[in-house]
C-alpha cells in the first residue's frame, strides 16, 4: 500500500458532490451572519450605536467590542509577542476591514439592512501604508510596542528575528566577489475557491458545535475556547469538507468568533460566509517581502558569508508575520553551506490588513533572491549554475547552524537529475547564446534550489490516532487530521491497510472532530504525513500485535511466526494454515473480558525539545527532518507583449519516499501552477489601504489554458520499515519556490532581463 | 456580491424547474438566481459558490446539455429546460466515466471545483466527443481550480474522449 498510486478515497463523494462543506451545511431555524467593517484604514471609535438596527424585524442579535471581553488573540501568543489584535474592534480600528460589529438576522437581506443602520462615529488618525515609511521615527504609531534587542530607531517593529554566526566581516573582506541586490515579492493571495465560512450553534446543553472551513480543528477549537471563555469540552469543531486554505484559513478569523457568540446569544444556528470580495479585500493574504541580500563568495564560487535584511510588511496586526522573519532565516541557511550569516528580520506594523501564511510561508520570496543572485554569481564567475550549485549544496548528514541534521539530504542528487533530465548546462548556454534575433518568441531554462521543514512544535504539537477492528475484521481509524485536498484520510488509511496488508477499502476513516477522535497537528506547517502519519502507524502496530497475540493462541504458534494477508493471518512457514481476523478478534474479545482489539498510537516531532525554535534568534532545534527539491522552469517569452509563458516544470525532489506519488505529484502540480502564477501575474493592487483588484477577474490566478507540463523525479532517501518510525519529508508546500526562482532564472536565460521584483514585469521597448 | 433588497418585498412566482429529470415546484422571486434555488431551497449543494459574479465556474451546471453559469442564471429563466446538476451525473449511485476518471487520474484534491469542472466537461465531451488537449484547456477556462494546476483534470478528460480506432 505504501508507494502505490491509490486514488484518494473521499475520491466518489466529492465527484458527485455529496461533500460536505461549511458552505453547504444548512440547519433548521438558522441565521444568517454578516460583519460590519471600519471603512477607515485607522480610528479611534468614538462610539457605535447599535439601537436602530436593533429595532428592525428579524434582526436577532448585534455584537460589538464591549461583548468580547476585551479579549485579544494572535497568531503568536507569547511573552515577547503577546496577542495584539481584538476579536472585534474596541477602541480603536488599524486597518480598512476591520471587524467592527457583526449581526445575526433572519436572512442575508435583514441583515445587511442592519448593517447599514449601524451607527459608527470615528476620529481618523493619520495612516501609513509603505513598510519603510511606518519605520520612520515619525510615522504615525500603530501600536506601541517594544522589542528591547532591537538596535535601530525603527517604529513599528512588531518583531524581530537575529542570528548571527561564523565571521562575517572576515568573509566579506577576503570575498573575490560580493553581489549586493534589494528583491521585493508584492502582495498575492491564496484564492481558495471555498470561501471563509463558518456555522455555529450553541445548543441548550451548554456545547458549542462549529463547523469552519479551516486547517485543523484542536487549533481552531483552542482559539475559540480562549477567546469564548468556553472550556475546550463544551466546544465541538465538527468535520466538513475544506474547499482549499493554502495557510490562508489557519488563523483564528474574527467572523469564527463572531459566529460562535451570535449563536451563544440567539441560542440559534448561525451560518457567515464571506463574500469573495470581503476575502480579497479585507482577510489575511501573504506576507509581501522586501529582501536586502548581499553575499561574498570565493574565486570558485562557494559561498564565505551572507548579510541578509529582510522587511516584511506585516500589516495592523502581528499576524504570522513574526514567524515569516523567522522562517526567512531557515529558508536562507538551509540548502547551501553558509560558513558566515548576519541575519536580521523585521516584522513592521502597517495600516494594511494582517498577512497569514501562504504556502511557503517566506520561502518563495527567499529563494527567489538567493537563487537570482545565485545565477548572477555564475554568470560572473563562469561557472556554469549547476556546478555553482552543486558546490554550495549540502551533504548527507551536514548539521545546520541551528544543531539539526539535515539526515539523508537528497539535495546533491536533486541537482545532478534535474540537470541530467533537463540537459540544462548544454540548453542554458544555447538559449544564452543562440536566440534567433528574428523570433520575436525567446526561449530560456532556468534552474533553482530550495529546501522545507518538516513539521515543528507549535500548539497542537502533536498528533494521537485510534485503530479500532470490527467484528468483520475491518478496520475503524480514528484521526484528528483535517483533509483540506492534500489527501491526509488516504495516506493515513495507507499506513493502516500496509500494517494489516489490507486494502484501503477495509479502512473507515472518522476524522477532524474535536469530539470524536483525538488530538491532531493539523494540515499545516508541513507535519501531517510526518507526525499524524507516525501516530497512526504506532496505533495500527499496536492493534496488529494485539490481533496476532490472539491468532497465535487459536493456531499454536509463536505470534512472530505469523504474517497478514486480506483480512487473514497466516502461519508463515504454512500459508495454509490460516484464520480470518474476524476470528482472532472475536477470541480477543472472549479472552480479554469484552475488551476489543483498539490500537492506540501517539507522536510529537522533536521529542526532547521543550519547544519549537526561538522566534527572537532562530535558536534550538526546528525540525526532524528536511526535505530538498530542485526545479528547472523552460519558457517562453514573447518580447512584442511582454507575455511569459512558462512551458514546462521539472521537479527533482527529496520527499524522503512517496507514501502515494499520485497524491504527490498533484502537489507538486499545483505548486508548480501557484509559482507561475505568482512570478507572472498575480498580484493584490492596493491603494491606501483598500484592495482595488478584489475579484478573480482583476487577480488573475492561473487558467486551465496557462496549464504548466510537469515532470516529477523522486529522489527516494528514506524507507517505510517495520516496526520504526519513518521519516517522510514535506512535499506540500516547499515546492513553489524553486520554480519560482527559476521561472525568473529562465527569463534572464531568454533574454537578459533579470528581474528584481515579483510578479515579472518584461520591459518592452519603446 | 451583496444582493440586498431595494425598498419592499420582490414579487413571487411558482414555478416548475425540471432538474436531474425530476419536476420541482419551487416559490422563487424574479431575482433568485438559479443558485440561489438549487442550493437554498432544494438543497442541491453540489454547485458552489466560490464568487458569485461568474468568474469562478464553481456553479457550473448544464443547461439542456450546454454548461451554465447557474450563479448568473435566474431560476424563472430556468423554468421550461432541462437542468442537470452534479446530483444528476450518477443515477442509482453509478458514477459516469468522467466522474469515475476524475477519481482515478487525481484529478480531485479540495474538490471545491470539481462538480463544475466535470460539468464543464460533460458538456464539452457532448459537443465533441473527441476534443483535442488545447480544446478540453479552452472548454475548462471559465472553471478555476487552485489545487491542481489542471494536469491531472486535463489528463482525466483525455482518458475518456473518443480515440480514433487504427
Amino acid at each position: 500500500m505504501i508507494g502505490k498510486r491509490i486514488p484518494r478515497i473521499d475520491g466518489p463523494v466529492k465527484a458527485t458532490g455529496e461533500a460536505k462543506y461549511t458552505v453547504d451545511i444548512q440547519l433548521p431555524g438558522m441565521l444568517c451572519a454578516k460583519i460590519l467593517r471600519s471603512p477607515l484604514p485607522h480610528a479611534h471609535i468614538l462610539n457605535i450605536d447599535i439601537s436602530k438596527a436593533l429595532k428592525i424585524r428579524g434582526v436577532k442579535a448585534i455584537i460589538t467590542g464591549t461583548d468580547a471581553w476585551g479579549i485579544k488573540h494572535g497568531f503568536v501568543e507569547t511573552p515577547r509577542y503577546p496577542a495584539d489584535q481584538f476579536v472585534l474592534a474596541n477602541d480603536r480600528v488599524r486597518y480598512i476591514g476591520e471587524e467592527v460589529a457583526a449581526v445575526a438576522a433572519i436572512d442575508e437581506d435583514v441583515a445587511l439592512e442592519a448593517l447599514d443602520a449601524i451607527r459608527v462615529d470615528y476620529e481618523e488618525l493619520p495612516a501609513v501604508f509603505d513598510l519603510f515609511e511606518a519605520m520612520k521615527p515619525d510615522a504615525p504609531e500603530i501600536h506601541p510596542v517594544e522589542i528591547p534587542d532591537l538596535k535601530e530607531p525603527y517604529k513599528n517593529i512588531g518583531g524581530q528575528c537575529e542570528n548571527v554566526f561564523g565571521d562575517v566581516d572576515g568573509a566579506f573582506a577576503k570575498a573575490f566577489l560580493v553581489k549586493k541586490d534589494r528583491y521585493e515579492g508584492t502582495l498575492r493571495t491564496h484564492c481558495y475557491l471555498e470561501p471563509q465560512a463558518t456555522v455555529a450553534h450553541y445548543d441548550s446543553g451548554g456545547t458549542l458545535h462549529v463547523w469552519t472551513s479551516g486547517m485543523g480543528v484542536f487549533r481552531k477549537r483552542m482559539h475559540l475556547s480562549r477567546t469564548l471563555k468556553i472550556p475546550a469540552n463544551n466546544i465541538h469543531v465538527h468535520k466538513a469538507w475544506v474547499g482549499g486554505a493554502f495557510g490562508g484559513k489557519i488563523d483564528l478569523f474574527s467572523h469564527e468568533f463572531c459566529t460562535s457568540l451570535l449563536s451563544m446569544r440567539t441560542g440559534r444556528p448561525v451560518k457567515f460566509v464571506a463574500e469573495r470580495e470581503e476575502i480579497f479585500s479585507y482577510y489575511r493574504n501573504s506576507q509581501p517581502m522586501v529582501i536586502d541580500l548581499e553575499t561574498a563568495v570565493d574565486r570558485d564560487g562557494h559561498i564565505l558569508g551572507q548579510r541578509v535584511r529582510c522587511y516584511n510588511d506585516c500589516g495592523a496586526y502581528r499576524g504570522s508575520g513574526v514567524v515569516c522573519i523567522f522562517l526567512c532565516w531557515g529558508f536562507v541557511m538551509l540548502p547551501y553551506r553558509i560558513p558566515a550569516l548576519d541575519y536580521r528580520g523585521y516584522s513592521v506594523y502597517t495600516n494594511n490588513p494582517v498577512r497569514a501564511p501562504q504556502r511557503g510561508h517566506g520561502a518563495p520570496k527567499i529563494r527567489f533572491a538567493v537563487e537570482s543572485q545565485m545565477d548572477a554569481i555564475a554568470e560572473e564567475l563562469s561557472i556554469d549554475p549547476v556546478e555553482l550549485r552543486l558546490r554550495n549544496a549540502r551533504h548527507r548528514g551536514e548539521i545546520l547552524p541551528n544543531g539539526d541534521s539535515v539526515k539523508n539530504a537528497g539535495l546533491i542528487e536533486c541537482i545532478q537529475m534535474a540537470a541530467a533530465r533537463t540537459n540544462f548546462v548544454a540548453t542554458y548556454k544555447k538559449n544564452h547564446t543562440q536566440q534567433s534575433e528574428s523570433d520575436h518568441i525567446k526561449r530560456g531554462i532556468g534552474m533553482g534550489v530550495s529546501a522545507y521543514f518538516t513539521g515543528t512544535l507549535i500548539y497542537p504539537n502533536n498528533s494521537a490516532a485510534l485503530v479500532q477492528l470490527n467484528d468483520d475484521g475491518t478496520i475503524h481509524l480514528l484521526t484528528g487530521a483535517q483533509d483540506i485536498g492534500q489527501g491526509a484520510e488516504t495516506i493515513l488509511a495507507q499506513i493502516v491497510a500496509e500494517e494489516f496488508g489490507v486494502s484501503v477499502d477495509d479502512i473507515q476513516v472518522a476524522a477532524a472532530d474535536t469530539e470524536t477522535t483525538p488530538v491532531d497537528i493539523g494540515s499545516w506547517i508541513s507535519g501531517l504525513t510526518y507526525v499524524t502519519g507516525n501516530a497512526v502507524k504506532k496505533a495500527a502496530e499496536e492493534a496488529k500485535k494485539l490481533l496476532l497475540h490472539s491468532a497465535s493462541r487459536e493456531l499454536n504458534v509463536k505470534p512472530e511466526d505469523l504474517d497478514v494477508k486480506s483480512r487473514t493471518i497466516y502461519v508463515k512457514h504454512d500459508p495454509h494454515q490460516s484464520i480470518p481476523f474476524a476470528r482472532a478478534i472475536a477470541r480477543h474479545i472472549r479472552e480479554h473480558g469484552g475488551d476489543p482489539i483498539i490500537g492506540r498510537g501517539f507522536f510529537r516531532g522533536l521529542k526532547d525539545a521543550a519547544i519549537g525554535p526561538s522566534l527572537k534568534n532562530a535558536k534550538g532545534s526546528w525540525s526532524d527532518s528536511y526535505a530538498f527539491d530542485v526545479q528547472v522552469a523552460e519558457v517562453e517569452v514573447d518580447t512584442r507583449t511582454g507575455h511569459i509563458r512558462v512551458v514546462k516544470a521539472v521537479t527533482a525532489h527529496d520527499c524522503g519516499f512517496p507514501i502515494n506519488p499520485l497524491l504527490v505529484e498533484g502537489q507538486i502540480d499545483g505548486q508548480v501552477s501557484m509559482a507561475a502564477g505568482q512570478a507572472t501575474n498575480e498580484i493584490v493592487r492596493m491603494k491606501h489601504g483598500l484592495t482595488v483588484n478584489p475579484s478573480f477577474l482583476e487577480y488573475k490566478m492561473p487558467l486551465a489554458t496557462e496549464m504548466v507540463e510537469n515532470e516529477y523525479i523522486d529522489v527516494v532517501t528514506e524507507e517505510y520499515t517495520k516496526d520504526h518510525h519513518f521519516h517522510t519529508k514535506e512535499v506540500g508546500e516547499g515546492y513553489v519556490s524553486a520554480i519560482l526562482a527559476a521561472i525568473a532564472n529562465a527569463v534572464y536565460n531568454a533574454t537578459g532581463y533579470r528581474t528584481k521584483v515579483l510578479p515579472i514585469h518584461f520591459p518592452l521597448e519603446k | 456580491m451583496k444582493k440586498k433588497r431595494q425598498g419592499s418585498r420582490m414579487k413571487k412566482y411558482l414555478i416548475t424547474l425540471h432538474i436531474n429529470n425530476e419536476d420541482y415546484e419551487v416559490t422563487v422571486e424574479d431575482r433568485d438566481t438559479l443558485l440561489d434555488v438549487l442550493r437554498e431551497k432544494l438543497h442541491l449543494t453540489g454547485a458552489k459558490e466560490a464568487c458569485g459574479t461568474g468568474e469562478c465556474g464553481a456553479c457550473t451546471v448544464l443547461v439542456d446539455d450546454r454548461a451554465v453559469l447557474a450563479c448568473l442564471t435566474l431560476a424563472i429563466e430556468a423554468e421550461g429546460k432541462a437542468i442537470t446538476t452534479i446530483e444528476g451525473l450518477a443515477p442509482q449511485g453509478i458514477l459516469s466515466p468522467l466522474q469515475q476518471a476524475f477519481i482515478e487520474h487525481g484529478a480531485i484534491q479540495c474538490g471545491f471545483c470539481t462538480p463544475g469542472m466535470i460539468l464543464s466537461a460533460t458538456a464539452l465531451l457532448k459537443a465533441n466527443p473527441a476534443p483535442s488537449r488545447q480544446e478540453i484547456q479552452k472548454a475548462l477556462e471559465g472553471n478555476l481550480c487552485r489545487c491542481t494546476g489542471y494536469n491531472k483534470i486535463v489528463e482525466a478528460i483525455e482518458s475518456v474522449t473518443v480515440k480514433d480506432t487504427p
